[in-house]
């Protein structure tokens, strides 16, 4: 009998193992295309080759993690039967190394070889490490992983001072955690406000003063010139204006770069990100691309954008997987938008806070309460939005903004009190109401399809 | 070679998690509002409010207890009203931006509910409902709440107690 066994192993070895969908990743984007195809189609052999030992677990998290908020079974995005119920071939601690999108083949860090049908290229994104004097020679902490997180739990068992480098989400979330932690902190900033990106210069001021009060230390408008390691995570950090910091713990977190190297040996298309068209496919047949990693359309702004977003990657990753199954939908598109909250302030943005020149109309209101709100428009279009404070029903206003709405008669409307469909053209609100149908299905219909 | 993760534990599992896409098998119901009868007497958003209260007696649900959220809110302007709650989408953005996995699809009734064990409020699902309908729960803290079809009643608290049928049950 051992020389059939034999026999059947060395011919599995010349029949390589084929899967229909193999998805490098496991995050939003590459769980969401898992269960778009499995709605699809059940049959197909499905693999996620994933480099982290763990189970699809919700990056975001980390830091409610490290703040206690949840326990580590509240990082997962999926109960634990998910890849098995689904018969899904699930990788753990598994790299993919190489991608022959020509001969249609990967090979593993294990040195197992694939073939594939189709390929979804869900790599998301490394942390960004500035070229900063001493910083390779120093040990530092960035906060994208779950490992990062356990890290961050271990190292402030007891109070230290902790240096954040960058004050955009991911720093002001390990900011928030290591507070949270009993930690002494301070962020510096090269913008001249925290949240930069996401927020206006009003909301951004919202946050820094609730931070402020809490006690962190928020240095804006400065940039860490040179660090010096003085053992452990200890060092000293200078800064740009001649100031010394002296930190037990530093993290770094002044930005996120795509991981392309993988598509980019491959061949595929990369400009700062995968190249990719409505339907998520890259430049190479039977290759896909979502999440973080992919330059997708960016229905604000009208081109195609990276907008590293846990809803947006999650929102491309399905429409990958329903192509990748056969049924040809194209992605709506996506747009820039975030939820946050500090110290039990939350604000929520959407599409274009920031405008960059005075042919967009800013309509901004406050409330008694200190609330703000504010809507950009250009034309007649609702193109931004931002409310802190007071957050509900923020939706509305980004649909609209996804919709591409003409809101030329509700306009004076948008930041009301008890703004809603009530103020819709009668046709509209019934439309969208009474057909049930969410934003994203109408504006496919506007696109002539659905 | 692959490995399937998971608990090792046969029969019935909880199902928190359907696949969103996955459609059919269940008859949604659906609300729909009728403006033309709606007089604004918001005695749905009272009947909400009781039917989600600890002791879904009036009485206690609003003198006594702690207050549950709101899941239906009629909008009135001038002599037009009617009542608005969760669409229950059929591609419900909630779901597919919840940074959790705490929204979800109910895989017996279809209908678009939310885990508050899950839940970690992080607002996603407030910034992305076009209908406005989860709002933050202030009775649970930092959750959100929206509605759930009422699953205990045969027909939802708010049209059951809509003296006007301004507020209809369809069944998909």
């Amino acid at each position: 009998m051992a020389w059939k066994a034999e026999e059947r192993q060395g011919k599995r070895k010349i029949v390589m193992q084929t899967y229909d969908y193999a998805i490098v990743g496991n995050s939003a984007a590459a769980i969401n295309a898992c269960d778009a195809i499995r709605s699809l189609d059940r049959e197909g052999r499905l693999a996620v080759f994933a480099e982290e030992k763990r189970r699809c677990y919700s990056r975001p998290l980390i830091s409610y993690l490290v703040m206690g908020e949840i326990g580590e079974k509240g990082m997962y995005y999926r109960p634990s039967g998910y890849y098995r119920r689904w018969g899904i071939d699930f990788y753990p601690g598994t790299a993919v190394r190489k991608v022959d999108a020509e001969r249609r083949l990967l090979e593993t860090s294990r040195g197992e070889r694939f073939k594939w049908r189709r390929l979804l290229l869900a790599t998301g994104f490394r942390p960004f490490i500035p070229p900063v004097e001493g910083l390779e020679e120093a040990r530092y902490l960035t906060f994208v992983s779950w490992d990062d997180a356990r890290a961050m739990i271990r190292l402030t068992s007891r109070p230290l001072r902790a240096l954040v480098m960058g004050a955009g989400l991911i720093g002001m979330k390990a900011a928030e955690s290591l507070h949270a932690r009993g930690c002494h902190v301070a962020v510096v900033e090269k913008m001249d406000r925290v949240l930069p990106l996401a927020l206006d210069e009003t909301a951004s001021e919202m946050v820094a003063a609730r931070c402020r009060e809490a006690g962190m230390e928020i240095l804006t408008g400065r940039s860490v010139s040179r660090v010096t390691a003085g053992g452990g995570y200890r060092g000293r950090a200078l800064l740009d204006d001649g100031a010394e910091v002296d930190f037990d713990l530093l993290v770094v977190a002044v930005g996120v770069r795509p991981r392309t190297e993988l598509a980019e040996e491959a061949g595929l298309e990369c400009r700062g990100g995968i190249v990719v068209d409505e339907y998520q496919r890259t430049s190479q047949p039977g290759v896909f691309a979502a999440g973080d990693v992919a330059l997708a359309f960016d229905l604000v702004r009208g081109e195609a954008a990276v907008n590293a977003l846990w809803p947006v990657a999650a929102m491309q990753g399905k429409y990958a997987g329903l192509n990748m199954a056969g049924r040809e939908v194209p992605y709506p598109g996506g747009n820039s938008m975030n939820a946050v909250e500090f110290f039990g302030l939350p604000v929520l943005s959407a599409g274009v806070v920031n405008p960059p020149d005075d042919s967009y109309e800013v309509i901004v209101r406050r409330g008694e309460n200190g609330d703000y709100r504010k809507a950009v428009v250009r034309g007649d279009l609702l193109v931004g939005m931002l409310m802190a404070g007071k957050i509900e029903r923020a939706g509305i206003l980004t649909s609209l903004i996804q919709e591409r709405a003409n809101v030329r008669r509700i306009k004076n409307f948008l930041l009301e009190e008890g703004f809603g469909h009530i103020h819709f053209p009668r046709s509209l609100r019934e439309e969208r109401i009474v057909e049930a149908v969410a934003g994203l299905a109408r504006a496919d219909r506007e696109r002539g399809r659905g | 070679m692959p490995e399937n993760t998971g608990s090792r534990i046969g029969g019935q599992k909880r199902r928190w998690f359907e696949l969103e896409v996955d459609k059919g098998g269940w008859e949604l119901k659906r609300i729909i509002p009728r403006e033309e009868y709606c007089i604004g007497c918001r005695l749905c958003e009272i009947h909400c409010i009781v039917q989600h209260s600890k002791s879904r007696d009036i009485i206690k649900a609003f003198k006594r207890e702690k207050r549950p959220l709101k899941r239906v809110e009629v909008e009135e302007r001038g002599h037009v009203s009617f009542a608005l709650q969760c669409r229950h989408c059929d591609e419900a953005p909630c779901i597919t931006a919840c940074l959790s996995g705490a929204m979800h699809r109910d895989a017996m009734s279809g209908a678009v509910v939310h885990d508050p064990e899950r839940c970690v409020g992080c607002w996603t699902c407030i910034l992305v409902c076009p209908y406005g309908a989860v709002r933050p729960d202030g009775a649970e803290k930092k959750v959100v709440g929206k509605c759930d079809l009422c699953p205990d009643l045969e027909v939802p608290a708010c049209v059951a107690n809509c003296p006007n049928e301004a507020l209809v049950l369809v069944e998909e």
